[in-house]
């Protein structure tokens, strides 16, 4: 897989390690980019001219192509491009709170902020959170959602807002027990799956809203998907603007009938323009990644020097946590810097869990589809050095 | 009233980095640093990712102690420094004073601006 991504020729003296954040980028989206940028600028819908054309190709390819690679059926009904899996949260919730009244929301205690903050932030004071613990394991606890849910039965409405994968734990929630408590309890579901699908095919199908950013799965920065169930195209967008209608009167507005109502503006069309090569590359490797990804974990979980650092579970997927014994994160992290191994430490953008499970920080390792067993061991050799520096001075 | 680099000569006698924060660590760990009843809110240092405190103690001394190995050793540095330079040296030292040198390379950019809110609290002192 290595070859596929021109960065690790250009910088052979880094040990990437922080893939969970932004992933390094596949080739074909540096060219595409470029030619996008240098040949074919252009904006896309109704343009009348070929280089318009052009883009619209390129916009309707990546959403035939997306739906073809996660098994969507009438994609252009059920994708919306955004700026990232942030936007893709915050538009759910406006959404959601816009078409009903009140209600409760249950939030995974894992979930990054972004997934808690459109919800904790509104000035709605009609909505309110109750967060689900975790199991004995780490994953979400299905037991606590689904007595919690009982225990709300006058809500008005009901939201599940929660992460396919921790970006804490690495954890995989259980997704198909979350779609069967949201039917039974009617409620609408919101899934921030921004670290599980660069690594795992996932069922989305059954879901209200799916949001995820393609700077995390070999893509350009500042893009992002929310996949949405069509009964959603019957309200109106929380961001309207160009490209959201068909017909603008002085005292009259239509919407239009697929997901573009939810895509406001000119969109990141030098990036949506690489898609095409992009989703069909990912299609070609699926199988590849996911296989690449259980090793990684299988060999972390295997090799953490558990007297030194403590992992705050072990890993399915994607990434691993660690609480050092000694020291604190960021002594960790400079050091490991100074060997040109870059990991990330501290709260992780997910402070509630965070504060529940460790001293108030962690180091966390994460790998993509390029990254090598070596590498892994390296910076676990790395961390253990340091930690016997530490050790020197306590 | 030494300046920094010839106080602390042995460290930018160092080449490798991992040996630069050993000795940094070394140094923190060699100093008493900030009593630690001196370690309130109001002595916390903002824009520190780990906490780190500093104050003027009872003996007239500028002193901090930080969570982190390497910020503690950083922070006791720039305080035994402050400690004797001349007024003139002190109202002149800045981030950049530490750029100049080399030593702000060891620090993220995190990191970077908790020294130079490290900084600017001395000058309150």
């Amino acid at each position: 897989m290595r070859e596929y991504f021109p960065f690790f020729k250009r910088r052979q003296d880094i040990i990437y390690l922080d893939s969970a954040a932004t992933s390094q980028t596949l080739f074909s989206v540096v060219e595409d980019m470029q030619d996008f940028m240098l040949s074919n600028k252009s904006n896309a819908h109704r343009s009348g001219n070929s280089m318009g054309t052009y883009v619209d190709q390129q916009y309707q390819s990546s959403k035939e192509l997306i739906g073809k690679w996660l098994n969507i059926d009438k994609p252009e009904q059920r994708i919306v491009f955004n700026s990232g899996t942030t936007q893709g949260l915050n538009d759910a919730a406006q959404l959601i709170m816009s078409a009903m009244s009140s209600g409760v929301v249950f939030v995974g205690i894992d979930s990054h902020h972004s997934l808690i903050l459109p919800w904790t932030q509104s000035d709605n004071a009609k909505w309110r959170v109750v967060f689900i613990e975790l199991d004995k394991d780490g994953r979400l606890d299905l037991n606590d959602l689904e007595t919690k849910i009982k225990a709300e039965p006058m809500a008005v409405s009901k939201v599940i807002a929660v992460n396919a994968v921790s970006n804490v734990l690495g954890l995989i929630n259980d997704l198909n027990g979350i779609k069967k408590i949201a039917l039974e309890y009617a409620a609408v579901s919101v899934i921030d799956a921004s670290q599980i699908i660069s690594k795992r095919q996932v069922n989305f199908s059954g879901f209200d809203f799916v949001a995820w950013s393609w700077h995390k799965l070999y893509g350009p920065m500042g893009l992002g998907c929310l996949l949405i169930d069509p009964i959603w195209l019957n309200f109106d967008p929380v961001r309207p603007g160009g490209g959201t209608v068909t017909h603008v009167g002085l005292d009259s507005v239509t919407w239009t009938t697929n997901a573009s109502k939810f895509e406001s503006g000119t969109q990141n069309l030098a990036a949506i323009c690489v898609l095409p090569k992009l989703v069909t590359w990912l299609i070609e490797h699926q199988a590849d990644i996911e296989t690449h990804d259980k090793n990684l974990a299988k060999i972390i979980n295997d090799q953490i020097p558990l007297s030194q650092f403590t992992p705050i579970s072990k890993t399915d997927s994607g990434l691993i946590s660690l609480e050092p014994a000694l020291g604190t994160v960021e002594d960790y992290t400079m050091m490991l810097d100074a060997k040109n191994i870059m990991i990330r430490s501290g709260k992780l953008c997910a402070e509630p869990l965070i504060n529940q499970i460790s001293q108030g920080a962690l180091l966390r390792l994460s790998w993509g589809c390029y990254t090598t067993r070596q590498e892994i061991e390296i910076a676990l050799d790395n961390l253990g050095g340091i930690h016997a520096r530490l050790s020197k001075h306590v | 009233m030494q300046d920094f680099q010839n106080m602390f000569k042995d460290l930018f006698e160092l080449d490798d980095a991992m040996d630069k924060y050993e000795w940094i660590i070394d140094y923190g760990a060699g100093t008493v640093g900030l009593a630690h009843k001196y370690h309130t809110d109001q002595t916390l240092v903002k824009g520190c990712t780990s906490p780190l405190w500093l104050a003027r103690e009872e003996s007239g001394c500028i002193a901090a102690w930080g969570k982190s190995s390497i910020v503690n050793g950083m922070a006791s540095m720039i305080c035994a420094w402050y400690n004797q330079a001349s007024p003139q040296q002190q109202m002149d030292f800045s981030l950049n004073t530490l750029t100049d040198i080399g030593l702000a390379p060891l620090l993220s950019m995190g990191r970077q601006n908790g020294v130079a809110n490290l900084i600017a609290k001395i000058k309150t002192l």
